[in-house]
């Protein structure tokens, strides 16, 4: 502890410790001279010496996601409450209505804002809450410093920059650490990274050697480094950065960084609850396999590369919300029309020979007849707020809701969308976009990983010129059973040896047999090249059966695994060496242990399109090996053999059609002076501080070259479970499907085929880059003329296929078109000159598959439906390169599961596998697209209606703005008499059930269209608003305008008084009039919302509230003692409904919408529940569950009688015997139980 | 039985434990979405009989009410133009507005039927805006229920204080009280017309004092209308309370009293009219209306009229649906 105090008393006497500190870090600067010069803002931090690094005022290690604190909460959160275009109308109205021109008390509009805002703030202080929560948790974790000369428990938030820690195995790493030393020899360690890049390996991180010895405490003490490094900044695979150590500089690398875990940041940035939780159940971003490591605090909190790299992702808004606005924008404009003509009005009316109003010489300006411009201007301000309820102010809190119950409870917890394999269940990460996945036209789809299952087998090889390998893919199946022929099942040999990631059979190769092929030497490279060239981690024990493999793709641990099964068993690595037990030739069945060196690793990335390894072998050759894309590896073969390179393309092109995935080997003798000059240059590209990334791959390009061929391999890439059927559905839907992917096109074409998005029917329009003509070019090597000749090419593709496109259309029974286009012409393609006939063709097309494209290339794609065609997109993929897509389109959907949490993480919503989507399409976005077109019309609807009855008013009360109602009634209309029953019907509205909608995939298209929230639509709505109002107010006054049977004559207050009674009740028996299905909760809400008006006005009139005017005083009870209320209670309800009735009895039986038609046609069939099946799949039941089940089953008798709740026969003896007391049996409960033991055998026999 | 129930339990945790790592939701209606409901399909059979049915129940209803109107006997006579001299006819307002010229008014009106007792006695006022937002407000409840809150009088002006302190009762409803008055005579007996209950009691029971007198009441400026006994309690002040109950259209009766025996057909009724109120200056008419009422009230045909045409239309349109039915089924 004394060493901390320390750092508290230097900052007392700040100027000392600040002028030492200063004086060293000149001096060491100055000694260091030879320091390669460094970006310009960079850090230097000294490990182990907080006063040192107190001066530079580094971040501290607390992090804080929350929106607020105590003090901001209230400003804060209200203003961004009023950035809300309709809570900033209402505060307008809210502060005019407390001004005298106002014809209404403030209440009026005060209370339904406050309420309003209430529930928001209340959801925002509760979300914030949990923020804080988590924070606190996570800032309050504990972790071990170094202090003084031993480990230290301090919580997170405590650390500094220069701190050196302690991880521990499964530890999290509490910031961006320098790794120094690990208990682990050798000084690596492993850690997990899947949720950071979504690769399930474990990666391997290790120390400098300098550093490796300061693991105990003790040692660790002794460390006084000093790193010099970039500044903070978001990219997660970069570092630069010296360590200063002794006197040495020695450069730094991404390999010497343990990140600050990604996914707590990333779900707290994102605002996720239980994000701590979260974590510490799954495998974060955090230690493995090694005991514990020694590392120094680099970036701190907010500074990480992860916080930083948490990017405030634009939330998205939905199309149809958009659309709202526009009506919104209406209703405005109707509002100031209405304003208008009263304002207009009153300024005429105004007159003093109307002497009882006192007009006289000094009367106010809103009345002063001298000045009727003053009273234009003023009463049209009093009538902005008389008529303010026109805009729905509880709208959009209610569309909130709905929307977030719709997705948390509806879509996150659909059985239908929970993949037992993988335990994964669907889940919503925005509200927002619920009701635009109703209205998707476009699907963008990625192949690997969404359509296909990203379990890669390796399924074929050709070595040396020969074909290995006698499977069949599915699509060649599928090809040979289009073209007719008929494939049997394979022929398996004896000995089939079938693990995951291995599917190969072919005698010849299989259990040494190679030994006998005519080139055993080309093989043993091949397979040498498969067991060495890798990044593979074995894990587990090393033997053949039980070790498993990390690998960052699929293939890559299939590749392995081919190897090992082949007699190169690589079954151990460490920094240095790769160990691999090898089956030779030359000593017939014995096995060997190799180690190999591994001198130099030429990683992978997108633009290499390779990888390479550098090794030495124990006889001192160096060979480097180098598996790659063929079109890379051929660029960089020795111009020898050409024949070898003609039959091996051959196969390569054979592989893709038949749907596989290749790639190609090769290897390359190095002599040892060669390779040292090239690793000189190489480390110094390796310790650049600037641009080291292309440097690098400067470099490697040096060694990479005069390869000699080896052959290839094919991966299979085996379609998801249901795709086909999927797509199906989903084009029968009119949902137009896009497959984006970056394979070759023959793959693509092959894939498209399986899934049945093209068929043999259809006429193919291909663009490709593949020509003769453009090879030429490219040989020839002038990019300017190949990019020249590129874009004629396309560009007279483009036209020719377009015209004929146009030309099937005119045709009435023209093909079906496909599209098919590679990366390289879809880069011109894409060019302005050309977007707009790209856009043209690919409309008029059912499918397209671009294939060949880079991440980029498909968010253009995917933008360009989006902006150029306005129809509504969905991008779907699994990975990292399907982000950019997934953010451009209006819905991003992950696949989660398998790969990485990247995808997730962009996306508005992650389900497990792609056949999930015609559920979450067709089911849930087409319900949420009805529920929430009819919620906002009914919202127009039902304001637009109590609107207008005032506006008639008006014309009777001399334009003055007098209200017709009372203030509370007209602040309580919106917020409580008309508010939960159109939210029940956003929530409960089904028109047909989830089953009848994927069997008739074709009433998806009504959403396409927009059927349900058109011009015309919200037409007819404000037709039949305007058709209510009127019945409401003229019926109402011109029937109330003669006495009642004691003589008496009623007053303005009490009309109003009906009139309101009247619009509740129609308002609310409206809503019953456009559900498609009616629960009990409807006739609660329904039900509850009437009651509540008539005890409101029993108890609001009943009593003498000491207010300014008591118009309201005993008013309800006049009114019900006399006749004329029950007549018109009876009379005006209907005769408002009588239009909507006719209207949609006449809707329905001449212009039938498709669901009534299905309605219709499976009106008599009781709606199958899905209940049985979904409860037969997965893991058996719990007792819960088995329980809930067993009372679902419970016989429901149909009855118009509704008894006693617990009345129904077989509830209480089920309970009885669960507890069990005897009950005798009835004949029921027999058949209840022999069904239920048929369906559910598991469950055990009750006694 | 112990090593079953140590089975029982064991698997119990075992299976607790599965559920934990499980992320299956878990089953419900709700959350499935297949709560039990009744899915109303609005067939082609079912409009025709949802309008048969409301055509059945609104016609008898609509009859009825108009029956019970017709039958309510109902006498208006429009004398504001007929109770101006001739020599004041083209300037009705300087009659209407001097103090010097007679006002008092013979009419006579003859019983065109037999009516019951109680005979209703009302004035009807047109184009007079009592709904106007600037009169509507111009009241003070508290002032008119407590004597307590006697200068509470903020939404009263311009009517709101005198310079002998505040105007009970305020406001421009009370200070515009309707002054014609009427007396009633046949075959030379007079008719009493008696003011009970003639308003709501609620009115008068809670929202006019019973301790609050006139006060200031008209006293100064320009005269409105009617003054007020300043020894009758406001009460008491049957007039004012039905004046003071605003009615919702421009054109609106007021009830002034009761006559409480029959009139028999062709009776001769004579009516000498105060006609003081000034309806001139704004063209509104001044009408006396003498009427009987049935169980729904005055004379309302509209009730039975509006049922009516619901009714006939929804019979019209069932008949016209069934017809398409048979001859042009779906």
């Amino acid at each position: 502890m004394r060493g901390w105090e320390k750092v508290g008393s230097s900052r007392s006497n700040l100027g000392r410790a600040g002028s030492t500190v200063t004086t060293n870090r000149i001096t060491s600067t100055v000694r260091l001279g030879r320091v390669e010069p460094q970006a310009p803002g960079h850090r230097n931090i000294f490990c182990n010496d907080r006063e040192a690094n107190f001066l530079v005022r580094f971040k501290g290690n607390s992090i804080s996601t929350t929106k607020y604190n105590v003090l901001t909460f209230l400003p804060k959160g209200l203003f961004e409450q009023f950035r809300r275009v309709a809570n900033l109308y209402f505060l307008t109205i809210s502060i005019l209505s407390t001004t005298p021109i106002s014809p209404v008390s403030p209440i009026t509009n005060v209370v339904p804002l406050s309420l309003v805002l209430l529930v928001s703030l209340i959801k925002e202080a509760f979300e914030d809450w949990k923020r804080f929560q988590n924070d606190m948790a996570i800032n309050n974790a504990s972790i071990d410093v170094l202090q003084g000369q031993k480990w230290v428990e301090i919580p997170w938030k405590k650390l500094q920059v220069g701190d050196i820690v302690k991880v521990k195995q499964d530890g999290f790493f509490p910031a961006d650490l320098l790794f120094l030393a690990s208990t682990n020899a050798d000084g690596v360690c492993y850690i997990e990274t899947a949720n950071l890049d979504g690769e399930t390996n474990l990666k391997i991180r290790k120390a400098l050697e300098k550093t490796w010895d300061y693991l105990t405490p003790d040692k660790a003490s002794e460390f006084k480094g000093e790193i010099q490094c970039e500044q903070p900044n978001n990219s997660l695979y970069t570092f630069t950065g010296n360590l200063i150590i002794q006197k040495q500089t020695i450069p730094l690398t991404p390999n010497q960084v343990l990140l600050r875990n990604f996914v707590l940041s990333v779900m707290l940035e994102k605002r996720m609850p239980r994000a701590l939780e979260y974590c510490n159940g799954e495998k974060g971003c955090s230690l493995r396999n090694t005991e514990y490591i020694v590392g120094a605090v680099i970036f701190t909190g907010h500074e990480t590369k992860v916080m930083m790299n948490s990017m405030n992702v634009p939330s998205k808004r939905s199309t149809l919300e958009r659309k709202l606005d526009k009506l919104i924008l209406t209703l405005f404009g109707a509002l100031f029309l209405m304003c208008l003509i009263g304002a207009i009005g009153s300024a005429i009316f105004i007159n003093r020979k109307y002497f009882y109003l006192g007009l006289t010489a000094d009367v106010e300006d809103q009345f002063n007849p001298n000045n009727r411009f003053m009273v234009f201007i003023l009463t049209f301000l009093t009538l902005i707020t008389l008529y303010s309820t026109i805009i729905p102010i509880s709208l959009y809190v209610s569309i909130e809701m709905i929307k977030f119950i719709q997705s948390t409870q509806f879509i996150n917890k659909d059985l239908h969308m929970y993949h037992a394999e993988t335990n994964t269940p669907a889940s919503a990460r925005t509200s927002n976009l619920n009701e635009e996945l109703g209205q998707v036209e476009y699907i963008f789809s990625d192949k690997t990983g969404t359509l296909t299952r990203n379990l890669m087998e390796f399924f074929k090889c050709s070595i040396g010129g020969e074909v290995y390998g006698t499977g069949l893919t599915e699509i060649e199946r599928g090809a040979a059973q289009r073209s007719g022929g008929n494939v049997g099942k394979a022929q398996k040999s004896p000995g089939l040896i079938h693990e995951k990631g291995f599917n190969f059979d072919d005698a010849r190769l299989m259990c040494g047999a190679w030994r006998n092929e005519p080139n055993p030497d080309t093989c043993k490279e091949f397979f040498r090249c498969l067991a060495i060239c890798h990044t593979v981690l074995p894990e587990g024990e090393e033997s053949p059966e039980k070790i498993t493999y990390q690998a960052a793709s699929p293939d890559e641990a299939a590749l392995v695994t081919a190897a090992k099964i082949f007699g190169f068993f690589f079954y151990r690595r460490t920094p240095t060496m790769v160990h691999v037990r090898e089956s030779h030739v030359e000593k017939m069945g014995k096995v060997e242990d190799m180690s190999y060196e591994i001198l130099n690793v030429l990683e992978f990335n997108s633009t290499r399109k390779r990888q390479s390894v550098v090794c030495r072998y124990p006889n001192g050759r160096i060979v480097l090996y180098c598996k790659g894309a063929d079109t890379v590896i051929y660029e960089r073969l020795a111009d020898v053999g050409n024949e070898l390179k003609n039959i091996t393309r051959e196969h390569l092109e054979q592989f893709g059609s038949a749907g596989l995935r290749t790639l190609c080997l090769a290897y390359r003798d190095l002599s040892s002076s060669l390779y040292e000059s090239w690793n000189e240059k190489f480390i110094q590209a390796k310790s650049s501080l600037r641009d080291r990334e292309k440097k690098v791959d400067e470099v490697a390009e040096l060694i990479e070259k005069e390869l000699t061929l080896i052959g290839c391999t094919a991966i299979e890439d085996k379609l998801q479970e249901g795709v086909p059927s999927c797509i199906e559905t989903l084009s029968r839907a009119g949902i137009k499907i896009w497959v984006l992917t970056g394979d070759k096109m023959e793959t693509a074409i092959n894939i498209a085929y399986a899934c049945s998005l093209i068929n043999n029917d259809m006429k193919q329009f291909i663009i490709s880059s593949e020509t003769n003509e453009i090879r030429d070019a490219e040989d020839r090597g002038d990019q300017v003329e190949v990019a020249r000749i590129i874009k004629d090419s396309v560009k007279k593709d483009l036209k020719k296929y377009l015209e004929e496109a146009q030309h099937y259309l005119r045709t009435v029974s023209g093909p079906k078109l496909a599209l098919i286009i590679d990366g390289k012409c879809l880069m011109y393609a894409l060019d302005p000159s050309l977007r707009a006939m790209l856009l043209n063709l690919s409309l008029n097309c059912t499918s397209v598959v671009c294939c060949r494209v880079s991440p980029l290339q498909k968010a253009q794609v995917a933008s360009l439906v989006k902006k150029g065609a306005r129809k509504i997109t969905l991008s779907i993929g699994d990975g990292a390169n399907d982000v950019s897509m997934i953010q451009a389109a209006h819905v991003g959907v992950g696949i989660s599961g398998l790969e990485g949490m990247q995808a997730v993480m962009a996306s508005d919503f992650a389900i497990a596998q792609f056949r999930f989507l015609s559920d979450l399409l067709l089911v849930h976005g087409r319900w949420s697209y009805h529920r929430i077109c009819k919620v906002i019309t009914y919202f127009f609807y039902k304001n637009l209606t109590f609107t207008l009855t005032q506006f008639w008013f008006n014309f009777q009360t001399g334009f003055s703005g007098q209200r017709f109602y009372d203030d509370w009634f007209q602040s309580l209309y919106n917020v409580i008499f008309t508010a939960l029953p159109v939210v029940i019907l956003g929530l409960f509205d089904k028109d047909v059930s989830a089953k009848l909608s994927k069997m008739y995939p074709e009433l998806y298209k009504e959403g396409i269209r927009n059927a349900f929230f058109k011009k015309r639509v919200v037409g007819i709505w404000a037709f039949f608003s305007f058709y209510q109002s009127l019945v409401f107010y003229y019926f109402v006054s011109t029937s109330s305008s003669t006495s009642q049977n004691s003589g008496k004559m009623f007053g303005l207050w009490d009309v109003s008084t009906m009139a309101f009674t009247c619009a509740v009740v129609t308002v609310n028996l409206r809503l019953l009039l456009m559900c498609n299905s009616i629960t009990k909760w409807h006739y609660v809400s329904v039900g509850g919302s009437i009651l509540a008006w008539f005890l409101f006005i029993f108890v609001y009139s009943g009593f003498l509230i000491p207010r300014d005017q008591n118009n309201e005083f005993f008013v309800i009870y006049v009114l019900m003692s006399t006749i004329y209320f029950y007549l018109t209670l009876l009379l005006v309800p209907i005769a408002a409904l009588f239009g909507d009735f006719v209207f949609q009895g006449v809707q329905r039986w001449f212009f039938p919408y498709d669901y009534q038609i299905v309605q219709e046609i499976h009106r008599h069939e009781p709606e199958h529940s899905s209940r049985m099946e979904l409860l037969e799949i997965g893991p058996p039941l719990t007792p819960d569950e088995a329980r809930s089940y067993a009372i679902a089953q419970l016989p429901r008798e149909k009855s118009r009688h509704t008894g006693f709740a617990f009345d129904s026969p077989g509830y209480e003896s089920f309970f009885a015997s669960q507890a069990g007391v005897y009950v005798p049996q009835k004949a029921w409960d027999v058949a209840r139980r022999a069904s239920m033991m048929r369906s559910r055998p598991k469950l055990p026999p009750k006694s | 039985m112990s090593f079953k129930g140590g089975t029982s339990s064991e698997g119990s945790t075992d299976s607790a434990a599965t559920k934990k790592s499980s992320k299956k939701p878990k089953y419900s209606k709700f959350t499935q979405q297949e709560l039990p409901a009744c899915k109303p399909i609005l067939t082609p059979g079912w409009v025709i009989t949802t309008f048969i049915a409301v055509g059945i129940v609104f016609i008898p209803i609509g009859l009825a009410s108009l029956f019970a109107s017709e039958h309510v006997v109902e006498i208006v006579h429009r004398y504001d133009e007929d109770c101006v001299p001739s020599d004041y006819s083209d300037n009705a307002l300087a009659y209407i507005q001097s103090t010097e010229t007679n006002k008092t008014c013979k009419r006579s009106i003859t019983v065109p039927k037999q009516m019951k007792s109680p005979v209703y006695i009302y004035y009807e006022l047109d184009n007079f805006y009592q709904n106007h937002r600037r009169y509507v407000k111009s009241r003070s409840d508290k002032q008119l229920r407590s004597k307590a809150s006697e200068s509470d009088t903020k939404d009263c002006d311009p009517e709101a204080v005198s310079k002998n302190g505040p105007i009970v009762p305020c406001g421009l409803i009370a200070w515009s009280l309707f002054n014609d008055t009427y007396r009633f005579s046949v075959n030379n007996s007079i008719l009493e017309v008696s003011k009970k209950e003639i308003a709501w009691k609620s009115d008068q029971q809670y929202k006019f004092g019973s301790d609050v007198y006139p006060k200031n009441f008209q006293s100064e400026g320009l005269i409105g209308g009617a003054k007020l006994n300043e020894s009758i309690p406001l009460s008491e002040q049957v007039d004012l309370i039905v004046w003071m109950r605003t009615a919702a259209l421009p054109t609106f009766r007021k009830l002034y009293g009761k006559i409480e025996v029959d009139l028999e057909a062709n009776d001769e009724i004579s009516v000498v009219i105060q006609n003081n109120y000034n309806t001139y200056s704004f063209d509104g008419k001044k009408k006396l209306v003498l009427s009987t009422t049935s169980w729904i009230g005055g004379k309302n045909d509209f009730l039975g009229v509006a049922y009516l045409t619901v009714g006939g239309l929804c019979l019209f349109l069932a008949i016209s649906f069934m017809l398409i039915y048979v001859f042009k089924p779906r």
